[in-house]
């Protein structure tokens, strides 16, 4: 049986723009009678603009505002029947508690005992009962929002409008005022369309939740819906935690990720369209190693209070070793008189002989030329070479402007890339050659070591999409000695976050178990998470 | 730090001698009788007591008291919509506008006044203009309307300044907010915007009345003597007759009266504070 709700409120193809920034992009939204609908979004995504075209104090470029049947966009707002609880409160200060809530009410020509009894009523209502007579700046910042809320109640309006009333408030103060808001609502039995940023409000008190973001509407429907069928991957990282992973639908409940496919229930979808798979923490259960449907690594476990989170590595990232010769200080540089003149060996890949120019091999060898009395940086005036298109081992010389040169060797190799199909990924890096001085002076090794080994990590779909990469190697910097060093660069595996009670070793090889039910299958998303 | 302190002295010795002495000589010299001099005098109420039995005397105290009240009166009903418009404005454009407002004061209070005497006087610039409208024969110069036109030119920029910059630190939200809860503009600004720029009003009135009162060249250039003011009589005294323990005495009467006028005007401005902000 339908269970039609009235519509109260019905936003119509609502376009507002300030100056050349596009703030709101036709906004369609209905809201029911008796609902606490919440506007959630991040700051800047046209929710508190489209409350406050709501309660009139701004006017839409385009489109209608349509309240009980009736088109309100151009009546002001003291002709709207709804009230508005502001952002920072906005209490008179000239009027003490009774006569901020009795504002409305005084403008109505209500009479005297009406008034009292009414202000006596909210007052009961909010808990503030005998503070009447206090002036507004004797208030805590709790005590200011409530009175707000009763100016607001104490006329009746069939539409309260908050904008985010408990921003102000203190952590332990906005939970208390949630469930205030929420036994308010409930109690006087009007609409509230809330607006915030903040998701877990958003999920404590509403009916229908309204999902924004760049002047959009993204996703409406009830926390439980939201939460469990978002649309996109914004949408999944915005409510709650998530573990979002790009995967393919191969067809109806059956979809592919991580090289595995895995029963589901969403269908609808094109053969072998791309998309994401969100699949929530506390859906995961960790199990005995080949007992689940994945198999991982824990890398951290953390306690948070109630439970853990843990994140399981279930597809390691891609690693490549590369060696670091060290070689004394004095080999790599020559000098004359007050000229010195510093240049390494390095390591070519043949691939990328084709377009290599002068300037790349100047950075490569990372030559570079100085003036010891005046500390002045020389520039590398000529570079000879006789460097070809093909494997082998090639001089080059780098000049200074007077004359002083240093002749390095070139190695032209054929450079390995590791792939890892399972993530899509590969990476590349280079052996290198380095003095200790230069490893000493690295302000920032871990940046300096992935230049000098020319590491480079890509999708293997699309070869401009950066992978990062991390260094890891087990010497000293400030020590370090002449030899031969290891240095692994390597990606960041697929981690999957799980929450759960049971603690888990760091380290320990664990089976990731979760019914076809728990995988929700989105559209992929324009926006990247 | 000490040597800091010590920065003070100079002003301290400064402000007694051109301050604090001067006024302590005032008050002297109202309580002896002329031709006394600071080794040889006699205590005497004999000025004070001429002020207030003589019914001329008394009546330009009340005339310069009223005209200063006409003036305050003005400058409110001018300078408070001038302010309120004012503050309306753009950012820029209030900057532009405040800076018209105090350009005038950049010039000399005198050659302005003189200014009024071309465009007040017979075949002056605003009787010519009266006289296009067949309003031929007004006499505008040396009447009590020339005076107060001068008083209030000279002192609305104290007000509007005062009520513009009460005005400016006023939340807008609150207006919304009183517009939300069903207030027409015109309720918003009677409940609202004018009880918070209340403190303004009050020290916008304190910067005009107190100099109005008992200034002296305005009503001697505009009201050319037909209209004395209690700052022409204390002027009279002392450059004219030469009475100058009698010019104390009113001196010294009207500080009394300033500093009356005064206590009333903080106790009101402390109460519009307690309500206010």
């Amino acid at each position: 049986m339908e269970n039609e709700k009235k519509k109260l409120i019905q936003f119509k193809n609502i376009q507002k723009s300030f100056d050349s920034d596009i703030i709101l992009k036709g906004i369609d939204l209905d809201i029911d009678e008796n609902e606490f609908v919440t506007l959630l979004g991040p700051s800047g995504c046209g929710k508190t603009t489209l409350l406050r075209i709501l309660g009139g104090f701004l006017d839409a470029d385009e489109g209608e505002v349509i309240m009980d049947g009736k088109e309100i966009s151009h009546l002001p707002p003291y002709k709207r029947d709804l009230n508005t609880v502001f952002q920072k409160y906005a209490l008179f200060p000239n009027m003490n508690v009774y006569d901020n809530i009795a504002f409305g009410l005084k403008l109505k020509k209500v009479s005297k005992d009406v008034i009292d009894q009414k202000v006596m009523r909210m007052l009961r209502l909010i808990g503030l009962e005998g503070y009447e007579n206090r002036e507004i700046n004797q208030l805590s910042g709790g005590q200011q929002q409530r009175v707000a809320i009763a100016r607001a109640l104490v006329n009746e309006p069939t539409v309260l409008l908050l904008d985010e009333p408990l921003g102000a408030l203190d952590l332990k103060l906005r939970k208390e005022m949630q469930y205030e808001l929420k036994r308010i609502q409930q109690e006087v039995g009007i609409t509230f369309i809330f607006v915030t940023h903040d998701q877990e409000e958003a999920l404590t008190m509403s009916d229908k939740i309204v999902i924004m973001k760049e002047g959009e509407i993204q996703q409406i429907g009830s926390p439980q819906d939201i939460y469990n069928e978002p649309v996109n991957a914004y949408v999944a990282n915005f409510i709650g935690e998530s573990n979002i992973i790009p995967g393919r639908m191969i067809h109806d409940k059956l979809v592919r990720f991580d090289e595995t496919n895995f029963d589901c229930v969403d269908v609808g979808f094109k053969e072998n369209e791309p998309v994401d798979v969100v699949i929530r923490p506390e859906d995961i259960d960790i199990v005995e190693p080949g007992k689940g449907k994945l198999n991982g690594t824990v890398e951290d476990i953390l306690f948070k209070g109630m439970l853990y989170e843990v994140n399981v590595e279930t597809v390691p990232g891609t690693h490549v070793t590369v060696n670091m010769t060290v070689t004394a200080d004095t080999e790599n540089e020559k000098s004359d008189g007050h000229i010195h003149i510093s240049a390494n060996n390095f390591f070519l890949d043949v691939v990328d002989m084709k377009d290599i120019q002068e300037k790349d091999l100047i950075a490569r060898a990372d030559a570079q030329a100085w003036n010891d009395e005046t500390d002045e940086q020389l520039s590398i005036e000529r570079v000879e070479t006789n460097l070809k298109d093909e494997l082998g081992a090639y001089d080059i010389t780098f000049y200074t402007q007077d004359g002083l040169s240093i002749t390095k060797h070139i190695r032209v190799i054929d450079q390995m890339v590791f792939k890892n199909d399972k993530k899509n990924e590969a990476v590349s890096a280079f052996n290198f050659f380095k003095t200790k001085d230069e490893i000493k002076e690295s302000v920032a090794l871990d940046t300096d070591l992935k230049t000098w080994a020319n590491a480079q990590g890509w999708k293997l779909d699309n070869e401009d999409e950066a992978v990062e990469l991390y260094a890891e190697y087990d010497f000293d910097p400030e020590n370090i000695e002449e030899g031969t060093y290891p240095i692994t660069f390597w990606t960041k595996g697929r981690e999957l976050k799980i929450h759960t009670t049971d603690y888990v070793k760091e380290g320990s090889q664990v089976g990731l178990d979760f019914n076809p039910e728990d995988i929700h299958v989105m559209e992929k998303s324009r926006y990247s998470a | 730090m000490k040597t800091f302190k010590n920065l003070v002295i100079p002003y301290v010795i400064w402000s007694s001698l051109m301050l604090l002495l001067p006024m302590l000589l005032i008050v002297f010299y109202s309580l002896i009788s002329s031709g006394n001099t600071i080794v040889n005098f006699q205590f005497t109420l004999a000025n004070y007591v001429r002020f207030f039995t003589d019914k001329d005397f008394l009546l330009i105290l009340w005339r310069s008291l009223i005209i200063a009240l006409e003036t305050t009166v003005l400058c409110l009903l001018i300078g408070y919509p001038c302010a309120y418009y004012i503050s309306k404005c753009s950012k820029k454009k209030q900057n532009f506008l405040i800076m018209m407002i105090t350009l005038p004061m950049w010039i000399n209070m005198l050659v302005r006044t003189y200014a009024w005497i071309g465009l007040l006087s017979k075949g002056g610039l605003i009787s010519t203009i009266l006289g296009w409208f067949g309003l031929h024969d007004v006499e505008l110069l040396y009447t009590q309307s020339a005076v107060l036109i001068g008083m209030v030119y000279n002192f609305i920029p104290f007000m509007i300044l005062q009520i513009h910059s009460s005005l400016t630190k006023m939340d807008g939200s609150l207006l919304e907010a009183a517009s939300d809860l069903g207030a027409s503009p015109m309720e918003a600004f009677w409940k609202v915007t004018f009880p918070l720029s209340l403190p303004g009003v009050i020290s916008g009135i304190t910067l005009v009345f107190l100099p109005a009162v008992s200034s002296f060249f305005i009503p001697k250039l505009l009201g050319g003597g037909s209209w004395y003011l209690i700052g022409n009589v204390i002027e009279n005294q002392f450059i004219t007759v030469g009475e100058w323990n009698f010019g104390s005495a009113i001196s010294v009467i009207m500080a009394l009266i300033m500093m009356l006028l005064m206590a009333l005007v903080r106790k009101a401005d402390a109460r519009a504070k307690k309500e206010g902000v």
